[in-house]
């Protein structure tokens, strides 16, 4: 490239959010923004999140700080008047505090600042002020309802990694973009008003009401199988589970060879089974048939014959797995983070490729670590 | 700081978009691009999806269950909720690529455009002859957006594999994730997230580039494998297992760090209210509502004893829940501090009084409905909060508009290529069509209508 400029150069991002902002953060700091993370005296919320540098604690041993604050600036603010004065300086600010919490503080900004509020259901409605959690939005997206089995209460997706807060931290950096690229035109900031109930929204037409409106067909939690035809859903396996979704004729021409190589039953190919009602129809039958070929192999081997045979079939992943799936281990998808009280840990690569040399991602900061830094300058 | 120092502070942002005076054009099927370039549209970006009739996308073959009757077959693949869901303000231009003419005309588009992207697998989007180097011939600074599922590269083991919707999430470790640690995992099949998710980092990388592209005059080729995007979320957790061998495992509703947290059952047939108590003050906020003798207990006056009594919390609170109405006991516990929501469903949502107020849904029209209904964009800018003025595309609708607009052709020279084969324009242009529920859909949605209602 003829420049070694990094997309978000000469930004500065004020970070006063959670888990909610994090990795959106994380991501334009990546880009080469300037992120800083004003934490209280006792330390930001998600440096006690456990898990934890073995022999470690908090506030310097959360892997979750170690991995969502990689590249940011730790800046301990005591007042609202230092956190003013901070703000100030700042080109973004992200907040999660709550509607009114720093209300004042936002306006007391100039007019160029982005201002960017994250809440569990908007700054406007009647619900404004209502309390939010992860599990709290899904239930109010429509999707809750649609996940899990029918004899248990509805179960939220992959709650161990807080899924729905990184779908809202990803706008976070989006609207941050926008604003940014406004502002460059007009000299005007903004304020920003994310509703992570809108957020799951989006990632939800399947479940919203346009769809159901139009064929009034409700939608349930069917379990890991779904009422639409078989295979199509999760299966047990040597050594797991795979995930099989055979719809179109060539994938289960395919499925039912496979069926028939393994297990000798050759009904399966008969011109009737190509029709996805008959073999939701004989569900049982073809689940049976599906699991002889799938309980006979790890889901890796399955993974890799399925496909060479043209059938839509993956693992069902553990990340004992993918830190040693040969796709992502050819992909050099892995690097060695800096990670404190380490010598260095292997984790997750850039969520993408460019042709630019863009990404970077520095060490996760320690309590206060910039705090001189930053500060003193401010008190001139 | 960086901000411009010049005092345009009462400058008129009035009906601005961000992304005013960006062309996109899109090559995609689904989700994961699609959802990208929906959001371009939104805030401002002029979007010109190609399709093709040989090879519909899949949010077009859909269709819609009362259309698939002899009636409605000239219009069936304009007729799924998804293609407003998907395309609301894209522009929609019939082009076959086989054909010499169409590939031409769609690279003298390209030399107009700042945005390619793409979810079509590499090798189909070679073969086409759009690959990046083909672009960057025509338009040096494009910015280029693949998003297959194993990523551009032929030397990986996964490149020509089969990737979508409901596969990527078992493979990227959601699935594992979901359900409780006593039975098998639920999964996640009734969406696609790693769709989405990939798409908003499809546009964060549009986005980059775009500025990356002002700032250098150069293009730039993102190449997104969806698999590696989701993945990238899992930080902590991969960290965790190199470090300490730890495979993390699903664990239902419940939270390390609040408790109680799980669905109650409610009054009716499979209603629920969602609770997340997040610490001891909300605890006791809940007591008060509820009232009954064990809130006291206790045991489960700390977050710890909380954790540990969690199953006889969850009948306790589950048997209370049981008698009443789920909305009602969300609002009585928000009222005293505690998080808590009915879980809706669909039906739920067109009630939600919160999503009224927002406006969350749109109507527009335009296309080959009347008035059409979509969801709106998360990314609420209050100053130039962005819009579209027209609903999903007909197949084809802007062939015409868009071939002499941007390829320089005049009408004959549209006629031939429509003839031949090359392009195409939407069937039955005059055919109007209403939704089963179009006598109602304001006092169903009560939504904003573009100013005009």
């Amino acid at each position: 490239m003829t420049t070694t400029k990094r997309p978000m150069e000469g930004v500065r991002i004020l970070d006063l959010a959670g888990i909610s902002g994090a990795n959106g953060t994380r991501l334009l700091g990546a880009l080469g923004a300037e992120v800083i993370v004003a934490e209280p005296p006792s330390g930001h919320t998600m440096r006690s999140w456990g898990p934890f540098v073995p022999g470690s604690a908090a506030p310097e041993g959360s892997l979750w700080w170690a991995y969502f604050a990689q590249g940011k600036k730790s800046v301990v603010v005591a007042d609202l008047d230092a956190l003013r004065a901070l703000a100030a300086t700042c080109d973004v600010v992200v907040e999660d505090a709550g509607v009114g919490v720093l209300d004042e503080v936002a306006a007391s900004m100039g007019p160029e600042v982005i201002w960017i509020s994250v809440t569990p259901f908007g700054r406007t409605g009647p619900r404004a002020h209502w309390r939010g959690s992860e599990l709290v939005g899904w239930a109010s997206s429509g999707l809750l309802h649609t996940f899990g089995f029918p004899d248990r209460p509805p179960v939220m997706p992959a709650t161990p990694i807080q899924f729905g807060q990184h779908v809202i931290a990803l706008d976070v950096a989006l609207s941050a973009q926008l604003a940014l690229r406004v502002r460059r035109r007009t000299g005007r900031g903004q304020r920003v008003d994310l509703s992570l109930q809108e957020s799951l929204l989006f990632v939800g037409p399947e479940t919203g009401a346009p769809l159901f409106l139009d064929d009034l067909v409700p939608r349930s939690r069917p379990g890991n199988r779904r009422a639409v035809s078989r295979p199509f859903g999760l299966y047990p396996c040597a050594d797991g589970f795979v995930s099989v979704v055979v719809l179109q004729p060539a994938h289960w021409r395919a499925m039912a060879e496979w069926i028939r190589d393994v297990t000798g039953e050759d009904s399966l190919l008969e011109e009737a089974f190509f029709d996805i009602a008959v073999r939701w129809e004989a569900a049982e039958f073809v689940d049976a048939m599906t699991e002889a070929v799938t309980m006979s192999m790890s889901k890796l081997d399955l993974f890799i014959e399925g496909q060479r045979r043209n059938i839509p079939i993956t693992p069902v992943n553990t990340v004992a797995d993918l830190r040693s799936d040969p796709h992502l281990q050819a992909a050099g998808f892995w690097r060695t983070h800096e990670v404190h009280g380490t010598d260095g840990v292997v984790g997750p690569g850039a969520p993408f490729r460019v042709s630019a040399d863009w990404w970077s991602f520095s060490r996760a900061p320690l309590l206060g670590e910039h705090t001189e830094a930053v500060l003193g300058p401010l008190r001139g | 700081m960086s901000a411009s120092k010049c005092d345009m502070s009462h400058t008129d942002l009035n009906g601005m978009r961000a992304l005013d005076g960006v062309r996109v054009v899109e090559l995609s099927i689904a989700i994961a691009a699609p959802s990208v370039a929906r959001t371009l549209a939104f805030h401002g970006a002029e979007v010109l999806k190609i399709e093709a009739r040989s090879n519909p996308d899949v949010a077009r073959l859909f269709g819609s269950a009362w259309a698939r009757v002899p009636e409605f077959l000239e219009v069936f693949t304009d007729t799924s909720p998804y293609v407003p869901e998907m395309s609301a303000g894209k522009l929609s231009v019939g082009l076959e690529l086989k054909h010499p003419e169409a590939l031409a005309a769609l690279h003298r588009i390209i030399a107009t455009a700042d945005v390619f992207i793409t979810n079509y697998s590499t090798p189909a989007v070679r073969g086409l002859g759009l690959g990046y180097d083909e672009m960057r011939a025509i338009k040096p600074d494009i910015v280029y957006v693949a998003m297959p599922g194993f990523g551009s590269d032929e030397s990986l083991p996964y490149y020509p594999f089969l990737a979508w919707g409901p596969n990527q999430a078992p493979l990227v470790g959601m699935d594992e994730l979901t359900g409780y640690a006593d039975q098998e995992p639920a999964g996640v099949a009734s969406i696609a997230p790693p769709d989405y998710l990939a798409g908003k980092h499809g546009m964060l990388g549009v986005l980059a580039a775009l500025d990356h592209r002002e700032a250098t005059g150069d293009g730039v080729f993102v190449d997104l494998s969806q698999f590696e995007t989701t993945v990238s979320l899992l930080g902590p957790h991969i960290f965790d297992f190199e470090l300490a061998g730890n495979v993390v495992g699903r664990r239902g509703n419940r939270d390390p760090r609040q408790a109680p947290q799980g669905c109650y059952p409610c009054a009716g047939d499979d209603r629920w209210v969602a609770v997340t108590v997040g610490d001891d003050d909300a605890w006791a906020a809940l007591g008060e509502v509820c009232d009954e003798p064990w809130v006291t207990d206790p045991r489960f006056g700390t977050l710890d004893g909380r954790i540990a009594h969690h199953d006889e919390i969850d009948g306790l609170l589950g048997a209370w829940t049981a008698g009443h109405d789920a909305a009602e006991v969300a609002a009585w516990l928000q009222a005293a501090g505690v998080a808590a929501h009915a879980v809706l469903d669909h039906a739920g949502l067109l009630g939600d009084d919160q999503i009224r107020a927002r406006a969350w849904y749109a109507v527009r029209g335009g296309g080959r409905f009347e008035l059409d209904l979509f969801g709106r964009e998360p990314l609420r800018l209050t100053e130039t909060p962005g819009d579209v003025h027209r609903a999903g595309p007909s197949m084809g609708q802007d062939t015409r508009d868009v071939l002499t607009r941007l390829a320089g052709l005049d009408d004959a020279e549209i006629d031939v290529m429509i003839e031949s084969g090359a392009a195409f324009a939407a069937t039955a242009p005059d055919r109007v069509l209403q939704r089963p529920y179009h006598r109602y859909i304001d006092v169903i949605t009560r939504v904003d209508r573009g100013g005009r209602a």
